[in-house]
């Protein structure tokens, strides 16, 4: 039976032992992507998080309240969305809205503590289904981390836009 | 009874009454707003419109002519008929959810809705509404009326009432309410035509602004829809949140019966049973709301002079003061159930055997001291504001004859055991302060805080002054019965959780007679 050696079959030349085509092949590909981003600004990647890829209109992230045409605030605490919340994550207290405050609630009624906790909710959309005054959206982009369990709670002024606009509807 | 068809079925009902409450014994409802089995008839919401209509008779022989398959020719009357008043008569035929009946509803509806603003998020009433409610189950799902609605802004109308303009119906119901059950004609409709809106006219001079009377959550109960609301429930809760259980009303000795609205093992009201028709169909403020006071300042720790400590401290402490303890005064008691009140009376019996003279007085207020156990505050209300004051009497817990022997007999007893008297809602009443009860100011004159042991479900201003305070356990956390003050017996169920290791008042004084046994040896 005849015995091949295949170390000796294989034996590397003394450029190979040096790597010197593999580094020469490598900083190719190097130099190619440095060229193709660096020179021509054609990357693939993005700087995440100071940059975001758009997301799809449909995507559900982070809550946001709206507000109405005159900036009122469209939520009225009918509790809809906490009771659908399968995950039992959001919680509102309701009061009167105050005489100096009611040109910024549609009714008498209104939130006030809205939060929605962040660790229970499972982004099902239950909350913007259910709610019957286009008050709550998913639409506030991809959740951030947070370095304390507290941070993930978020209040109404986390949620609340600044300013108002049109129903919004089902989003499609 | 007589024999009447409804929708082709022939029912027997009871003559005397009206197509609404006929039909329901028969199990056939009529939608209603404005109809109420207590009050008048008015007719006024025209929502439980039927057919009705007798069958066709030849006039010569005066027999029932029948169609070719037999069937009684029946005449239909051109117009629809209100249920509520028409009374049942022989032979009659009805049809309840004909084609023609159920458009007449659709369009009832339409029109009740043409003024009434689509708010139910906020409303307070929402899910125990009957507008709501009909508006699903008989109503269109559209609207036909483009024109603006009618716009009245809120008003308050009682001290715990508001009425919001916008969404009554103009049912009447409260105003009949007012006149013909509280006796008070005061709430009245003004002004004429879609204008028309609910008003509060006070009665006489003395009558104030706003509506007093203690009847104020009884009115947003029969409105049926959310024109009344009761400003001390205001958006606390929505009602399909309410654990809802049958039990009795502690607040006075007539003992209702209640609906128990409980959410996160917290009473927030009563609401009238749900079989009115056998029991009562109102129950008064005082009840309905001041028993969400009892879920404020439970009292869970033993006190000591007003500081918290441990059971095994203070229990020992307590018993030896009762052992050495001669003459013995126990005060109050009436808020206890039956159970509780003979396990106690053994207790004191066993006192009284071991040679220690033990008076038990549950008298603490005038009402109770002039025996007026069985009259009325109002038409159904109790003056007596204890629920069980009739066991005690039958007990014969009645050891001091006369009010005025018992303060001194007070001053002069070695120890003082409070049953519960001090605890705030068996005051049973939200705006009174414990500070301002006849047996408050009887203690703090004689200074008897130094002898009191307190047996409480509530801290007050009385447990942080008293010897030693007791938790113990209350109505609504256990199942147990009580005497009403003509001598019925009536059952409470347990519809909250209590605190574990909480105990019963004649538990507490068991323990009490063990741990003084234990210290004499």
């Amino acid at each position: 039976m005849a015995i091949v050696k295949v170390h000796e079959k294989y034996k590397w030349k003394f450029l190979e032992k040096n790597y010197f085509y593999s580094i020469g092949a490598g900083m190719l590909v190097t130099l190619g992507a440095f060229f193709k981003t660096g020179i021509l600004g054609k990357a693939v990647t993005i700087r995440y998080p100071e940059e975001t890829r758009p997301i799809s209109n449909r995507y559900r992230g982070l809550h946001t309240l709206k507000r109405d045409e005159e900036d009122r605030e469209r939520c009225t605490a009918c509790f809809c969305c906490q009771w659908s919340c399968p995950a039992d994550a959001i919680l509102i207290e309701a009061a009167e809205v105050p005489p100096e405050k009611a040109h910024l609630h549609p009714e008498d009624k209104y939130a006030k503590v809205f939060q929605v906790d962040l660790l229970r909710c499972i982004f099902c959309g239950l909350c913007e289904e259910a709610c019957p005054k286009g008050a709550i959206y998913l639409d506030g982009g991809i959740p951030m981390p947070a370095d304390h369990r507290d941070k993930f709670i978020r209040n109404k002024e986390d949620m609340l836009e600044k300013k108002g606009g049109p129903l919004i509807g089902e989003r499609i | 009874m007589v024999k009447i068809t409804v929708d082709g079925k022939e029912v027997l009902v009871n003559e005397k009454k009206n197509l609404i409450d006929a039909l329901k014994d028969v199990g056939v409802s009529v939608p209603h707003f404005c109809y109420h089995p207590k009050l008048e008839v008015v007719g006024m919401c025209r929502l439980c419109m039927v057919e009705t209509g007798s069958a066709k008779v030849d006039p010569v022989t005066k027999k029932t002519l029948k169609d070719q398959s037999g069937n009684p020719v029946v005449i239909l009357n051109p117009k629809m008929q209100a249920a509520c008043n028409t009374p049942v008569t022989e032979g009659m035929y009805v049809n309840v959810n004909s084609e023609k009946a159920k458009a007449a509803r659709a369009g009832v509806m339409e029109f009740q809705l043409i003024n009434h603003p689509l708010d139910c998020p906020v409303c307070d009433k929402a899910g125990e509404c009957a507008l709501q409610d009909y508006s699903f189950s008989v109503g269109d799902s559209g609207s036909r009326f483009r024109e603006h609605k009618r716009n009245h802004p809120v008003e308050k109308i009682g001290t715990n009432l508001r009425i919001v303009h916008n969404r009554c119906i103009l049912c009447y119901r409260c105003v009949r309410f007012e006149r013909d059950i509280v006796g008070r004609d005061d709430l009245e409709l003004q002004e004429r035509g879609s204008e028309t809106v609910i008003g509060y006219t006070p009665i006489d001079a003395s009558s104030g602004p706003l509506l007093d009377t203690n009847y104020q959550g009884a009115l947003a109960d029969i409105c049926p829809v959310g024109a009344f609301l009761n400003e001390n429930t205001l958006f606390q809760s929505r009602v399909w949140w309410y654990d809802a259980k049958q039990s009795i009303c502690h607040g006075c000795s007539e003992l209702c019966h209640v609906t128990t609205n409980v959410k996160n093992n917290e009473l927030y009201r009563y609401m009238p049973p749900k079989n009115p028709e056998e029991t009562n169909y109102f129950i008064c403020d005082t009840g309905r709301f001041s028993v969400h006071e009892f879920s404020r300042n439970r009292l869970h720790a033993y006190l000591l002079k007003g500081h918290p400590g441990k059971s095994a401290d203070i229990l020992p402490q307590v018993a030896e003061n009762l052992h050495n303890a001669s003459k013995v005064a126990i005060v109050g008691g009436s808020t206890l159930s039956n159970e509780e009140v003979d396990a106690i009376q053994l207790q004191v019996s066993e006192w009284r055997n071991s040679s220690k003279d033990v008076a038990w007085e549950f008298r603490t207020e005038t009402p109770m001291w002039e025996n007026r156990f069985a009259e009325k505050a109002d038409f159904l209300m109790m003056v007596d504001r204890r629920p069980n004051s009739k066991k005690l009497l039958d007990s014969k817990a009645v050891s001091i004859g006369e009010r005025n022997g018992w303060e001194d007999y007070l001053s002069h007893v070695d120890l003082i055991i409070v049953l519960n008297e001090f605890s705030a809602p068996y005051a049973f009443d939200a705006t009174r302060e414990i500070e301002s009860s006849e047996l408050f100011k009887l203690f703090e004159q004689k200074d008897l805080w130094k002898k009191t042991i307190l047996v409480s479900t509530h801290e007050s201003a009385a447990t942080k002054k008293a010897l030693a305070s007791l938790p113990v356990m209350a109505f609504p956390e256990m199942e147990a019965t009580y005497t009403r003050h003509d001598g019925q017996t009536r059952k409470s169920i347990p519809v909250l959780k209590p605190v574990k290791g909480l105990k019963t008042a004649s538990e507490v004084l068991a323990s009490l007679t063990g741990k003084a046994e234990l210290a004499r040896n």
